[in-house]
């Protein structure tokens, strides 16, 4: 079982190693750093304690909003996903993930306290 | 059809009798005696004079010497002056056998004073010193003269003056303009609280005004346009004050009192208990002063009692019941129609003349009565019943020979009727205390007898139920009574007996505090919020660092993914994108730090419009880069195409 398991994760790794380009593994890298900087923080509220509240709510809505932005920009980015957004083109959605960004920042920064 | 018109008209005018005013102020016997002293005062020269002597008049009152005054008045007339010339004649005529010497040059004086061009106040006194004087007058060219003066002169006070003018001239003069000023001066009087109607001139202004109205209608004989609700709030307005500012005031203010009471239209009528409207068996008539402004008791009246009703149970007493007129004062013996103690209200009316205003009266008469207590039981019940209960009946007012022993096993019951002395009906005062006082430790608790359906008044002590009341302390306590209400003329307080009380566990605290309400209370300590408990800063910094550290992680992926900054083009528009960004980033790390909403929107709306326009530059640019591979943007635009 598990080395079914095994081979498949690997069978993964290499598939992606292989056929994702480079552009779409740099999203990756950074979508990894918003999650783990998530985790953390959200680790340190189960740890330590909720003081104070709206700090940590408003640092774990910034990687969350992050995340899924960028996970948007890879959706839109991806050369594969082209027929289902022929409207917008790469750079339109980079502008998109900025103005989000911008917003989103702007009300985390607001409830950050 | 007539008559229904007739009978409706009735009801109406019945409805609005009964809700007209009454007078809540009104000058009382020794108000008058006041204002005829502050007009009795010695004066000092012809105006006082003046006020003085015709103020007097107009309540009846004639000065003691008339020749000093006369002499006084002589003395003191400046015959070039109208004013001088207006006191003297109007003294003179109040004063008999007075006589002003009259020469033509003052008959000319006050003759020429009449035209458009004097004031009204000299056209006034012109006039009336013409007329006090017995001198012709043109009645005609003063009417047209007033008519002048009052549309140039359109103040409260010029009017009024007009009006008492008008009021000296002959009657066969045109006076209907000058009487419609009436009318229009009374739409001037300010209503405060539909209980007063004055000039915002004061007080003095009003009573002129009244007086002289009232002087106009009865010379044209014309009743006056005001209401008989309005007449009732001059009289307070005028009546409302009791000491006189000024002899002026004074003078207006006994002008309006004779006018009041002694006019052709409307007299007020003024209707006071005398003492406090109650009546008992002692005391069974209820006595009324019905009197005019003046406090002059009015001869022509009769009054009658239009209904009594009792104000519990709005039973009706009495009906058309006419009051006796005895030395002044109408009573009525109202304890013949027996009525049970009480309040009662009742509605009285005021007839014998027309003229009457305010006739409809409402009085609250309050009826008292002795009370007697009867049969008055005390007794011992076990709680268990096994002992029948030992009755001892006591009588008023004297006490209870044996005390009484309570303990836990038995009550303590008290029962007694109240009755009305002389008719036997049972009453239930407002206030049945039973007081239990304790003489050695000075304790006293209250409790309260209650009535049971059938008027019987009941009380139980139960010493095992009430030991809280009387702090467990046992002892003899002295047990009274207290009777009382606001119809009961003799309230009771009686020792009825001694009680002897055991309880249980006695704490027995030695000597009652009385209980210290009225002592400075201990301070009580304000607590500020605490600050939340925060952990400590090693824990923090450490976890800051650790959330820090995915971005090296970041760095280092990157590094070796080969990100790389070769495609960057330096034209102005990128580097302004990038400041711009960067100074968007820079913008939140400040807001955080320094500043609101608003003004991070004001900046972030500069700097984002800036961003926005290089960026899409750029990022057009970049486009155009990728798609120079033409068949590449010509698949792009037919794709575009088909999706349509």
């Amino acid at each position: 079982m598990s080395n079914s398991v095994f081979s498949v994760i690997s069978r993964f790794v290499e598939e992606y190693r292989s056929s994702t380009p480079n552009k779409l593994k740099m999203i990756d890298a950074y979508l990894l750093y918003i999650l783990l900087t998530g985790v953390f923080q959200f680790l340190y509220c189960v740890l330590v304690g909720t003081f104070p509240f709206n700090s940590f709510l408003s640092g774990f809505i910034s990687c969350v909003g992050s995340f899924i932005l960028a996970v948007c920009l890879r959706i839109q980015i991806n050369p594969q996903n082209k027929r289902d957004f022929l409207t917008v083109s790469p750079e339109r959605a980079f502008a998109d993930f900025l103005f989000a960004h911008t917003v989103l920042h702007l009300v985390v920064v607001n409830f950050v306290g | 059809m007539a008559h229904l018109c007739l009978f409706s008209l009735l009801v109406l005018s019945l409805v609005l009798e009964t809700q007209a005013l009454t007078p809540t102020h009104h000058l009382t016997t020794t108000d008058v005696a006041r204002l005829q002293a502050v007009l009795s005062q010695p004066f000092t020269d012809l105006k006082s004079a003046y006020y003085s002597v015709v103020g007097l008049s107009k309540l009846g009152i004639f000065v003691a010497d008339a020749d000093e005054t006369c002499r006084f008045i002589n003395s003191n007339l400046d015959p070039s002056s109208v004013e001088s010339l207006f006191y003297a004649a109007e003294a003179s005529q109040a004063l008999s056998g007075c006589e002003i010497p009259v020469t033509n040059d003052t008959r000319d004086l006050l003759l020429a004073t009449v035209s458009e061009d004097s004031t009204a106040s000299q056209i006034h006194q012109s006039v009336s010193a013409l007329s006090a004087l017995g001198l012709p007058l043109a009645s005609q060219e003063v009417v047209s003269a007033l008519k002048a003066r009052i549309s140039k002169e359109d103040n409260v006070l010029a009017i009024i003056l007009a009006l008492q003018t008008a009021s000296r001239l002959s009657q066969q003069a045109e006076l209907g303009e000058i009487l419609e000023e009436i009318e229009d001066l009374a739409a001037r009087l300010d209503d405060l609280g539909g209980v007063y109607l004055q000039f915002e001139e004061g007080l003095e202004a009003t009573a002129l005004f009244v007086s002289a109205a009232y002087s106009l209608s009865d010379h044209v004989d014309m009743e006056p346009p005001l209401k008989e609700d309005q007449v009732i709030q001059l009289v307070n307005s005028i009546f409302s004050k009791k000491s006189w500012d000024s002899l002026s005031e004074a003078f207006s203010v006994a002008s309006a009192a004779a006018s009041l009471s002694n006019n052709r239209f409307h007299v007020p009528v003024i209707v006071s208990a005398q003492g406090p409207a109650a009546v008992s068996h002692s005391h069974p008539f209820l006595q009324l002063q019905v009197t005019d402004v003046l406090c002059q008791p009015l001869s022509s009246a009769s009054v009658l009692v239009e209904s009594a009703s009792a104000v519990a149970s709005k039973s009706a007493i009495l009906s058309q019941a006419p009051f006796t007129l005895r030395d002044g004062v109408f009573e009525l013996n109202f304890m013949a129609s027996q009525p049970a103690s009480g309040y009662y209200q009742f509605s009285v009316a005021i007839t014998g003349d027309s003229r009457f205003v305010a006739n409809h009266v409402e009085l609250k008469v309050k009826v008292s009565t002795r009370v007697a207590i009867n049969n008055m039981d005390l007794s011992v019940v076990d709680k268990d019943q096994s002992i029948g209960p030992k009755t001892t009946r006591v009588e008023y007012p004297t006490k209870a020979k044996a005390s009484f022993m309570a303990d836990s096993h038995q009550n303590f019951a008290m029962t007694f009727q109240l009755v009305d002395e002389t008719t036997g009906v049972e009453l239930t005062p407002h206030q049945t205390f039973v007081r239990l006082h304790n003489q050695k430790t000075g304790q006293e608790v209250v409790f309260v007898a209650e009535p049971d359906s059938k008027n019987l008044y009941k009380f139980e002590l139960d010493t095992a139920e009430r030991k809280t009341e009387f702090d467990s302390i046992s002892g003899t306590y002295a047990l009274y009574l207290m009777v009382g209400d606001a119809t009961l003329e003799n309230p009771i307080l009686w020792n009825v007996a001694d009680v002897v009380l055991k309880f249980l566990d006695e704490e027995a605290p030695g000597t009652i505090q009385a209980k210290t309400l009225y002592v400075p209370k201990p301070e009580i300590q304000h607590l500020f919020r605490e600050p939340e408990k925060k952990p400590p800063t090693v824990v923090s910094n450490a976890f800051t660092a650790l959330v820090l550290s995915p971005f090296l992680l970041l760095l280092i992926l990157w590094f070796k993914l080969g990100a790389n900054i070769s495609n960057f083009t330096l034209s102005p528009s990128t580097i302004l994108f990038h400041i711009g960004h960067a100074a968007m980033l820079g913008l939140m790390y400040v807001y955080w730090t320094h500043l609101n909403m608003f003004q991070t929107l004001k900046y972030l709306a500069i700097i984002g419009s800036l961003t926005f326009l290089a960026g899409n530059r750029m990022l057009a640019q970049k486009a155009v880069k990728r798609y120079s591979n033409y068949r590449e943007y010509f698949v792009y635009l037919s794709d575009l195409f088909l999706m349509w």
